[in-house]
């Protein structure tokens, strides 16, 4: 601004000037005040906290939960899904207070209607009930009452069209609380295999079971975060401010068929559930080829005496002497190390001790006496599961050498137990499901090893395995001795896309050659077409396996109790078809202290039978190809 | 050349009173030279907020779309499940059981013709 500027000679106001001039002082001022007003306001004034909270748009952090990835079986088919379940609830005080009473009574008169379609729909209450509850909660001012069971989409749509709760949350008191759970569309099948994962709510400390549990950071995803301001409009997100984009989880792709889980759970269930003494059982099915399990079943009684439940995985949770079905990791032992050229080799068959222990198999006697004979083929011995001869043949070849002194003379004892440690039989490997046993495998180093010991490992006890680990072993016998690492997850995809291929992996390339491996395949079939196994004889291809049946201790180290009860563990393991093996198969049947017996041979041999004949029927490797004739014309 | 003194500023500021009391200021200042830049600095301000309240309506929008959407993906999780749910392979055939059909699982395996 000029400070030459010249005052201008004094104009005579009219009337209207002073009145627009007077005008225009007084705006001036306003705008003043205004301006003071405003820099205060800005500056000292401070608002009372309650009517700030009140005025100011909130602008909250809202976390954006993630979608939780499927599970899909080998085929795609959907294992486990995520969908929301539904919880009413009821506010019975809802215009309790404004209401005249004509109002009420129809209010109340509704609510009567309400009762009558909530126990036509939930069924737990009578509508009598249900109109007591709203009623006497109403009484008694209640404004959160429970009104029936969590309900899928389906129920939900129909409870709210409901009288008076159609009328909406202000004038019914409706309260609906949704929360997303995991479904399972095959119920019960493979459960504990897939697994769940418990939310903090749950007491239970082990929280992460199954595949879902070990999976649980593929599959959980990565949570979002946006900021939320109520508008006009609504509580819309603030375009201002950061965005965190949810992450979904990735899907699980798994080995498991879930028809073939359908066809072992019910085969399994079948034979055991008629069967009050045994307390589980389980059955793993496994791709020859490849390792990875078609199925997986494990059933256990619940609370002791209950139905039968996926509630505890046996397969890989449970070791146990294995019994005979390890003679044929003794057999593959002096095979791979040249004791034995042929199964028609023979070992004397008189009393059946078993030289420098005090094993003694009653059975070899009578097998002389049937058969005329003084001498035993290693061929019948695994036929007919003789003790004597896996014991002798493991004590003779790998005994320790006492002449060399107290804790000397080991080697070939130590060398033994190191072929059933590279049979991958002494070691958890690594697996896609938590909890995989350690198998027990004794040492003669240790002060704990007693002379019948070499002998009764040969035979199957003694040691400890899991079934999972004896599948493996003979399924690398299946695979002519490339042993495969057992595996359920086949990939990790992002819709549809594989991000993740895991599939696959060797164990151990060779536990045998292909000439042992054969060989033992003969004495396997030998078991189904002459020996223990003959249930499988006739099954619609032909298998080769081996049955095993242990006794569990008790506590005073006994094989059964003052009654003379057993604890059974049978278990048959095999492959089909025998020539050109596709699958490998076990199954296992623990018992209680019973008087019956549970033999190898027979329920599990029984399930495994039903198996194969139904999976021979639709498996595509059994199916027979016509061969078109290029040289045949059509008219 | 006019040199400025501390008294000046004093004669500034009185200008500028009388100025503002006569309603010269802006006048004086020769706003008008500025008014197309006055006004386009209007308009900017007034662009600002009527997208601001078009980006409001829009996410407004958004939300009530992605409510619609949970809602649809709700309705098609819980179709997919009761549609996988009747699919389990016995389901199928205790269901064909029920209902009279001579279609049960197969006896023998598939014949395929190989080309």
């Amino acid at each position: 601004m000029s400070t030459e500027a010249t005052t201008p000679k004094p104009k005579k106001r009219d009337r209207i000037g002073v009145i627009l001039y007077l005008l225009y002082v007084l705006l001036l001022i306003a705008s003043l005040v205004l301006i003071l007003r405003l820099a205060g306001i800005q500056l000292f004034w401070k608002p009372d906290p309650k009517i700030a909270d009140a005025l100011t748009p909130s602008n909250t952090v809202s976390v954006i939960e993630p979608a939780r990835g499927n599970i899909l079986d080998a085929e795609g088919r959907l294992l486990a899904i995520s969908c929301p379940i539904y919880q009413f609830y009821m506010d019975c005080t809802v215009l309790k207070d404004t209401n005249t009473p004509e109002q009420e009574q129809a209010w109340l008169g509704k609510a009567r209607q309400l009762a009558e379609g909530l126990a036509a729909e939930f069924g737990d209450k009578t509508a009598d009930q249900y109109y007591k509850l709203i009623k006497d909660s109403r009484a008694a001012g209640k404004k959160y009452v429970r009104i029936g069971r969590p309900v899928d989409r389906n129920v939900y749509n129909r409870v709210i069209e409901l009288p008076l709760f159609r009328e909406g949350r202000y004038r019914s008191g409706m309260i609906v609380e949704q929360e997303h759970i995991r479904q399972y569309p095959y119920g019960k099948l493979a459960r504990r295999t897939i697994g769940f994962v418990r939310n903090n709510k749950s007491q239970v400390t082990n929280t992460h079971i199954g595949l879902e549990g070990k999976f649980d950071y593929v599959l959980h995803g990565q949570e979002g975060r946006e900021w939320m301001r109520v508008t006009d409009y609504g509580r819309v997100r603030n375009s201002d401010s950061a965005y965190v984009k949810a992450m979904d989880g990735k899907d699980l792709r798994i080995t498991l068929n879930i028809d073939y889980q359908d066809i072992a759970d019910k085969a399994l269930r079948e034979q055991i559930t008629e069967e009050p003494d045994l307390e589980g059982a389980c059955l793993v099915l496994m791709e020859v080829s490849t390792g990875a399990i078609r199925a997986m079943v494990n059933l256990v009684r619940e609370d002791g005496t209950g139905p039968f439940e996926e509630i505890q995985n046996l397969a890989i949770g449970r070791k146990g002497e294995p019994g005979s079905v390890f003679k044929t990791v003794t057999l593959m032992s002096v095979l791979n190390d040249g004791f034995v050229r042929s199964l028609d080799e023979t070992l004397p068959a008189t009393n059946g001790n078993v030289a420098g222990t005090s094993i003694r198999d009653a059975h070899i006697p009578d097998f002389a006496r049937q058969h005329k004979t003084n001498r035993i083929s290693i061929l019948d011995g695994f036929k007919i599961s003789s003790n004597y001869v896996f014991a002798t043949l493991a004590v003779k070849n790998y005994g320790i050498d006492k002449s060399k002194g107290r804790g000397k003379g080991l080697e070939k004892t130590e060398r033994f137990l190191q072929n059933i440690y590279n049979y991958k039989l002494g070691e958890a490997f690594a697996f896609d499901l938590d909890g995989l046993q350690t198998p027990t495998i004794p040492s003669p180093a240790t002060r704990y090893w007693t002379d019948t010991d070499l002998g009764s490992i040969g035979f199957g006890y003694s040691t400890e395995e899991t079934p999972l680990h004896i599948l493996t072993f003979y399924n690398a016998i299946a695979n002519k001795g490339r042993m495969m690492k057992p595996y359920l997850v086949e990939d990790i995809e992002e819709r549809g896309i594989v991000t993740e291929r895991r599939g696959p992996a060797v164990l151990n390339a060779a536990v045998c050659s292909k000439a042992v491996a054969d060989t033992i395949t003969r004495a396997l079939k030998a078991v189904t077409e002459e020996g223990t196994a003959k249930r499988l004889k006739d099954a619609k291809c032909a298998v080769a396996g081996k049955t095993g049946t242990s006794f569990g201790t008790y506590a005073n180290g006994q094989y059964q109790d003052a009654q003379g009860r057993r604890k059974y563990q049978g278990t048959f393991v095999g492959f089909f078809p025998a020539d050109a093996p596709q699958y490998s198969i076990i199954c296992t049947v623990y018992s209680k202290p019973t008087g019956k017996q549970f033999q190898g041979g027979g329920i599990p041999a029984r399930a495994i039978r039903t198996v194969i004949d139904k999976l021979y029927n639709i498996d595509p490797c059994f199916r027979e190809q016509l061969k078109r004739n290029p040289t045949a014309t059509t008219k | 050349m006019k040199t400025w003194k501390l008294a000046d500023i004093g004669l500034f500021f009185k200008n500028s009173f009388q100025a503002v009391l006569r309603g010269e200021f802006l006048l004086r200042l020769n706003i008008g030279r500025y008014f197309i830049h006055i006004a386009y600095t209007f308009l900017l301000f007034g662009l600002a907020i009527w997208f601001s309240l078009m980006i409001e309506t829009t996410m407004s929008k958004v939300e009530k779309n992605k409510a619609v959407l949970k809602e649809l993906e709700i309705v098609h999780s819980q179709k997919v499940f009761e549609i996988v749910n009747v699919s389990r392979r016995s389901s199928v055939e205790q269901m064909l059981g029920e209902l009279g059909s001579r279609v049960g699982e197969p006896d023998k395996p598939a014949t395929t013709v190989k080309r």
